[in-house]
């Protein structure tokens, strides 16, 4: 409702923006000139862990930016659940989740956890910045994994979604612990819970996921990316 | 059985197509050279089911346009046992066809308009492991992923926000249960049965018990084959 604020002369299109989250210097360098060599644009911010993307993520007044994430962030957040923590927070902003020879299991995770595609570090020059661009026209990119990969993607991403739905939280909560090798006691001192209901929850996640055993149970969550070395995202 | 005219052993081909012209001009393709030996025909999904696992061909050209469907027929053929490759050739460009043949496991996925011509060496490629996918299709699956996982994500958001009773109700009502009935099974008042179902619509965004089924079903939270 505010005259004031109307403007006679158009504004000049504004550079797209890029955050790059990486925890390898060289590969933030390496990227940030790739990209200032660009007339259409820019690096916001350089990162090498998931609360420096947060802060740059806060200081950013723009109402949409392209985050470039590694796969391999270290820290409190590993990177898939830096990039399921950005698309909860911040749903407008284009994730692209990027690295080395990934392989298709890393690719489902990220999407599933919220990116909008994946760019492969191998890819040409040029290649790795009609990634970006096409991320920040809202398109699914997916640039580097061999074409044939999509389906493993796609078949990935339905066996998390399939345990996922299976699980409640607290289930799911329970089997990451125990991904860790712990006993039901220690499971239960961990989440604080008695070690009764530790194994009431176990037999509930064997008899939905239909395997017998703890070892049967903790393979097909890491199958399906539910677990990392003991993680839960 | 067949005599090798030469050395190296050609290529076996089996070809799968609804139309008497397709597979005749995929036997032309086979016979114009020495390097590819067309060993069988089916033309709809019971028949390369049939056929494949048992003449263990090292490429099947199928339509995914036939009878029983075509991408049906890869994965029944492949759980017979048949471990050749698979080369899609079809008129289908819909992304959802082409990701769907990709999770089946194909090894190339070509439209037959532009295929056609050098369908004999694309042939030949695919046998030597190549993976023949044309760039436009493979921007469509790549776009039917999109989707795909947002509907993924979406599925698993909408399951955690669900109680385990509501679950079950939901189950019954995809079976077609009435409130009673399901109340009975349950061992719960009828009253409480409907307090779940007004619970699961506002959750699932559904109006009705048929959208909440539907809605429930598309998000991969029941599957009604199995009902």
């Amino acid at each position: 409702m505010n005259k004031r604020e109307i403007r006679s002369v158009p504004p000049t299109k504004r550079r797209l923006g890029v955050i790059v989250v990486d925890p390898l210097p060289v590969v933030r360098a390496g990227l940030a000139l790739l990209i200032s060599a660009c007339s259409d644009m820019e690096v916001l911010a350089e990162c090498g862990v998931a609360e420096e993307g947060f802060d740059a993520l806060r200081r950013v007044r723009r109402s949409r930016v392209v985050l470039l994430v590694g796969l391999g962030l270290a820290g409190e957040r590993d990177s898939f659940s830096f990039i399921r923590a950005v698309r909860e927070r911040y749903p407008v902003h284009a994730i692209l989740g990027c690295g080395a020879n990934a392989d298709p299991a890393h690719v489902s995770r990220a999407l599933f956890m919220g990116a909008d595609g994946f760019v492969d570090k191998n890819v040409a020059p040029e290649e790795f910045l009609e990634a970006i661009r096409g991320a920040a026209n809202h398109e699914v990119v997916l640039t580097g994994p061999a074409p044939i990969a999509v389906g493993a993607i796609a078949n990935a991403i339905e066996r998390r979604r399939d345990v996922e739905i299976r699980l409640t939280e607290r289930e799911r909560e329970v089997l990451s612990v125990a991904a860790e090798g712990l006993t039901a006691r220690e499971i239960g001192n961990r989440l604080g819970v008695r070690e009764r209901t530790v194994t009431t929850h176990l037999a509930r996640i064997y008899g939905k996921l239909g395997v017998g055993s703890r070892l049967a149970a903790i393979r097909l969550a890491a199958q399906s990316g539910l677990v990392t070395a003991g993680r839960l995202e | 059985m067949t005599e090798t005219p030469s050395s190296p052993a050609p290529v076996r081909v089996v070809v799968v197509d609804a139309h008497p012209i397709f597979r005749g001009v995929a036997r032309m393709a086979c016979e114009s050279g020495p390097r590819l030996e067309l060993v069988g025909e089916a033309e709809d999904a019971d028949q390369a089911v049939d056929l494949c696992p048992r003449l263990a061909p090292d490429v099947v050209v199928i339509d995914v346009d036939i009878a029983g469907g075509g991408i049906d027929a890869i994965r029944r053929m492949r759980r017979a046992g048949y471990r050749g490759r698979v080369l899609v050739l079809t008129e289908e460009t819909a992304g959802a066809m082409v990701l769907d043949s990709l999770r089946a496991g194909v090894d190339g996925y070509l439209e037959k308009a532009k295929a056609l011509r050098s369908l004999g060496s694309s042939i030949l490629r695919v046998a030597l492991g190549e993976r023949l996918i044309d760039p436009e299709l493979e921007r469509a699956a790549v776009m039917e992923l999109g989707r795909f996982v947002k509907t993924a994500r979406e599925g698993s958001r909408v399951a955690s926000s669900l109680t385990a009773r509501e679950l079950e109700v939901l189950r019954f009502m995809s079976e077609g249960l009435t409130m009673a009935t399901i109340a009975k099974r349950l061992g719960i008042s009828p009253r409480t049965v409907e307090t779940h179902a007004t619970n699961l619509y506002r959750k699932l965004l559904a109006g009705s018990r048929l959208q909440a089924v539907a809605r429930a079903a598309s998000l991969g939270l029941i599957d009604l084959r199995r009902a």
